[in-house]
């Protein structure tokens, strides 16, 4: 029975070395945790995983993500992915099944094993192709690495590839962002995702910055960098369907997408989130506190803010607002049984009026102005007390 | 009570020198309250005033005490707030006292602030006994202080007492003192009643509740009472004593302190300073010094929120109920809508009443750079007091311009004359007088605009002397002085709110300054926001606010949407301290800018 619409996240927390802009949970030198947290993992899908499978049916997407995944030894990897098909898939195959992958990490068996093993989908960290620029923001691989891993992939037999850029790193000119957003489109991806630098508290790139020692492109450099992906991509075959991500037609992600419209997932591993019932659950951060919990046949999960109307109205539009559809109308009233204008209208005028906001009768979406200050548009969907 | 058994004190102190320590320990000796009963500290029992360690209400109580001679005595404690925003409410206090004990600290020595109030007890005639106190220091120096004290008060401190509060050392010595060298109050138990109101205060049982001294006569529950300046007249309901908690006792007898109630509803009804007489065998004459409340400082008061206005409205009348210096009355400004002009008796006044509404209330204000009050005098012979910049008549209308000017007196040591001097001459003082108080302490006073004073003048002298700086000043007079007006204008419109009455000569600076303030203090919008001030039409300095190029929400791991809630969350309640003056967002610090460039 494939009753219901939902997807599978799995997080792993190790990469090889800790990039400097990265605040996910994620740690470097925890190789000895390797293996008992890949059994942790594979614990925890036979007893969470079976309980919603059985409950929902065979999830439509299952995503592995980090951290680094594929920092995972093959031997453990396939453990992992033998595990999640018995339990989720059973002889079928999922609809998307997506591994994250650092090119400086994955060998020709490595790729071939995650294909035989029924994933069909890879996510590289690519950033960016120009080394001097890999090197100062700690990644661990070329640019050269990155095309042959995905000239490996697709030997392998993988047609669906997306790659992560980044810009406004320090640094970095528009030429370069320019040259390497090219050199990604010359591997022709299906899919690719965008990312401007953010300083997150915490970070080698946060320190550095405190310490005027990052050197960042001025606003108005980022700013071209922005416009020009964001022109270019779609120019080029790539629909602009997210905020951040652009795909060939029929190539956006199901699971990207399923945070954005609702559609609620199940986390396992250390730090991962789940959204299941209306409800957004927290798994344990701590990598020893999560092992425990499992080894004490505990849920390692807790919930975090106990969800009521308004904080589920409000994550509906805000998150809906992120995709190129925006919010519909007519699922926010089937949702809430209310209608979208009664509680938004005022913030809504003013948004058109600013033209960040359009309206095409049945779908409220963000212009491209607004996709460009999204956070000024998403805040207005944060309501106040007396809004009810 | 017999009178000779009677002793009226209150207690001068700098802040920190250990007066409400003093108080909770006497009142402890006496047996008053146990232990267990008191509070830390007894005496400042609002929280703002704990936090600030400042007494902005005065308290009373009662001690009952057997002496050395093994006689009762009745010694009332009248706790005098400790501000110079409250120098008249101070002398009110020491007015219903006979004597006074002058705490100073055995380490810091003399204070501008206690020798204001030490010179006003010596005005009202006060026997003062002198307490060293915090004699337990590593750095205490009894002996330097004592000299200290003789020299500049011209005090005999040959019985001060030695005491450290904090150890319950030497409080006996104080209770005895104060029973040996306070005299007894002095009045006539039959003449028509006079009696001194020293402060007030809103009960919501018992209306307003005066703090007063019976000077002439007595009070009995019952009786028929008049004010002498309000006129006013109210029959008692309860009068007693502090306890500290009011105790009805039914009758005050002369001499003595305690509380007078008969279901007053205004707190302007019962002013500081008014005389309590027989409704109708009125004493012949009121006791000396009344005088009305009078606001120094001003600023406007409008709620973030403009829904919140009779919230606004709501709060501060009820502030005022307990507060008879409060003054305010409705304003609109152009950029910030419906508030209210408020008038303080200083600048810690309005300090803790703007955080009393934020904080009990739960307003988001915006407040107004503070003013003093302009006597404009127009060319058409009139004269109009200005106490908003935005209300200046037009440059062409203005005949004259006096402001206020009071005396300033500052207490430093000698190594810090130089910098005092500069800041002082800085902000447009004229140099009086300098005294050494001993061979290392010196006492400037300076006669200087009130408007350089509620700039910023207290903290450059604390950063200039490293904290070592007391200052204390009182109104002097009114002075013609070259004043403009300097406007701001943001993304080409004037922001009314935003103007501000400065020197003539230092008009140019100031708007720079204020200019640049502005520009670190306005985000980035998603337009580029051109910042001018302007003397008139012409526009004497210019800033700009950079357009903010983008605003995007980075990648989300994992399905964590918590995490970007909580950022939008953040960022919608940086926008609550917000304004939107026209299409400008303005955060509220904005408005206070002027007193914060350096």
């Amino acid at each position: 029975m494939d009753a219901k619409q939902w997807g599978v996240y799995v997080h792993i927390p190790f990469c090889r070395q800790k990039c400097f802009y990265c605040d996910f949970p994620s740690f470097a030198g925890r190789e000895r945790y390797w293996e008992d947290y890949t059994g942790a993992l594979c614990r925890e899908i036979a007893v969470r995983g079976s309980y919603y499978r059985q409950l929902w049916g065979r999830p439509a997407t299952i995503y592995l993500g980090g951290g680094t995944p594929s920092v995972l030894p093959a031997k453990l990897m396939a453990q992992l992915l033998t595990k999640l098909r018995q339990v989720f898939l059973a002889d079928d195959k999922a609809e998307e099944f997506t591994v994250e992958c650092n090119p400086g990490t994955v060998d020709e068996a490595y790729l071939a094993m995650l294909w035989e093993q029924g994933v069909n989908r890879l996510s590289f960290g690519v950033q960016s192709f120009d080394d001097e620029l890999l090197r100062r923001i700690g990644r661990i691989h070329s640019g050269q690495q990155a095309a042959e891993a995905v000239e490996m992939a697709k030997k392998a037999g993988f047609t669906n590839l997306s790659l992560d850029l980044m810009y406004g790193l320090p640094g970095q000119t528009l030429a370069q962002l320019q040259a390497s957003v090219k050199q990604a489109l010359a591997l022709s991806p299906k899919h690719i995702s965008i990312y401007g630098l953010q300083l997150e508290e915490g970070t080698a790139f946060y320190r550095m910055q405190e310490l005027g020692k990052l050197n960042l492109p001025e606003d108005e450099v980022a700013e071209a960098m922005y416009d020009y992906m964001t022109e270019y991509l779609p120019s080029q075959g790539y629909e602009r369907y997210e905020i951040s991500n652009f795909a060939q037609p029929g190539f956006a992600s199901r699971h990207n997408l399923s945070y954005w419209q609702d559609v609620p997932y199940l986390g396992l591993g250390a730090a991962a989130h789940s959204y299941l019932d209306g409800q957004r659950w927290a798994a344990l951060a701590d990598l020893d506190h999560y092992m425990e919990a499992i080894r004490e046949n505990r849920i390692p999960v807790e919930p975090e803010e106990p969800a009521t109307a308004a904080i589920a109205m409000e994550e509906f539009c805000f998150l809906a607002l992120r995709t190129a559809r925006g919010i519909s109308r007519e699922k926010f009233r089937q949702k809430f049984g209310r209608e979208l204008d009664d509680l938004y209208g005022t913030v809504m005028k003013e948004l058109f009026a600013k033209k960040l906001l359009a309206d095409d009768g049945r779908c409220i979406f963000l212009t491209s102005q607004g996709m460009k200050y999204g956070n000024l548009v998403f805040e207005k969907f944060l309501l106040d007390e007396q809004d009810f | 009570m017999q009178n000779k058994n009677i002793r009226n004190f209150s207690i001068i102190a700098h802040i920190d020198h250990g007066k409400s320590t003093i108080a909770d320990r006497l009142i402890e000796y006496t047996g008053t309250l146990t232990k267990r009963e008191m509070e830390a500290q007894v005496l400042d029992n609002m929280d703002l005033e704990r936090e600030r360690g400042i007494t902005i209400k005065a308290q009373t109580v009662r001690l009952d005490y057997k002496g050395k001679d093994g006689q009762l005595y009745q010694l009332n404690l009248i706790d005098t707030p400790g501000h110079v925003d409250f120098t008249y409410e101070v002398s009110r206090s020491l007015a219903a006292c006979e004597g006074a004990l002058l705490v100073v600290d055995a380490a810091q020595g003399v204070e501008a602030q206690t020798l204001a109030n030490v010179y006003m007890a010596l005005e009202n005639d006060l026997e003062i006994v002198p307490v060293i106190n915090k004699i337990d220091l590593p750095s205490a120096d009894p002996d330097r202080v004592k000299e200290e004290i003789e020299n500049t008060i011209g005090l005999d401190t040959s019985n001060a007492v030695l005491a450290s509060a904090k150890s319950g050392i030497g409080i006996e010595e104080i209770l005895d003192s104060i029973v040996d060298y306070i005299p007894a109050p002095e009045g006539d138990e039959n003449a028509p009643l006079q009696a001194l109101i020293f402060d007030s205060f809103f009960d919501s049982y018992k209306g307003v509740i005066a703090h007063v001294r019976v000077k002439q006569g007595h009070i009995k529950k019952g009786m028929k009472l008049k004010m002498m300046a309000t006129g006013k007249t109210f029959e008692v309901t309860d009068v007693g004593c502090f306890k500290p908690q009011p105790v009805d006792v039914g009758h005050l007898d002369v001499g003595e302190v305690g509380f007078v109630a008969g279901s007053l509803k205004d707190v302007r009804d019962v002013q500081v300073g008014d005389t309590i007489t027989f409704a109708d065998n009125p004493a012949a004459e009121p006791l000396p010094g009344y005088r009305g409340v009078t606001p120094m400082v001003y600023c406007g008061l409008y709620p973030v929120d403009s829904s919140d206005y009779d919230n606004l409205k709501d709060a501060l009348e009820k502030m005022q109920i307990n507060d008879a210096a409060l003054v305010f009355e409705p304003e609109t400004s152009v950029a910030l809508g419906f508030g209210f002009r408020c008038g303080f008796l200083g600048l810690l006044h309005m300090d803790v009443i703007q955080e009393r509404l934020e904080r009990e209330y739960n307003l988001k204000l915006i407040t107004t750079a503070p003013s003093v009050i302009y006597h404009v005098f127009k060319t058409d012979g009139t004269k109009v007091d200005v106490s908003n910049p935005s209300d200046l008549p037009p440059q062409t209308e203005i005949e004259h311009i006096e402001e206020p000017y009071v005396k300033a007196t500052v207490i430093v040591p000698n190594d810090f004359v130089g910098a005092v001097m500069e800041i002082s001459q800085d902000k447009r003082g004229e140099f009086k007088t300098m005294d050494y108080l001993d061979e290392n302490r010196v006492m400037i006073t300076y006669h200087i605009p009130l408007n350089e004073i509620i700039f910023d003048y207290f903290d450059r002298l604390k950063s200039a002397t490293r904290g070592y700086a007391s200052l204390d000043y009182e109104l002097a007079d009114y002075q013609e002085s070259k004043l403009v007006k300097v406007d701001i204008l943001l993304n080409g419109d004037p922001v009314d709110a935003l103007s501000t009455i400065v020197h003539k000569d230092r008009a140019a600076g100031r708007g720079r300054q204020l200019a640049s303030k502005l520009k670190e203090i306005i985000p980035q919008q998603m337009f580029e926001i051109p910042i001018q001030a302007a003397i008139g039409s012409k526009v004497i300095a210019r800033e700009n606010v950079r357009a903010r190029r983008k605003d995007v929400l980075a990648k989300c791991y994992g399905g964590d949407i918590s995490r970007k809630r909580k950022l939008l969350e953040k960022q919608k309640e940086g926008k609550k301290r917000m304004k939107a003056v026209g299409s400008v967002e303005v955060p509220q610090e904005a408005f206070m800018a002027i007193l914060k460039i350096d």
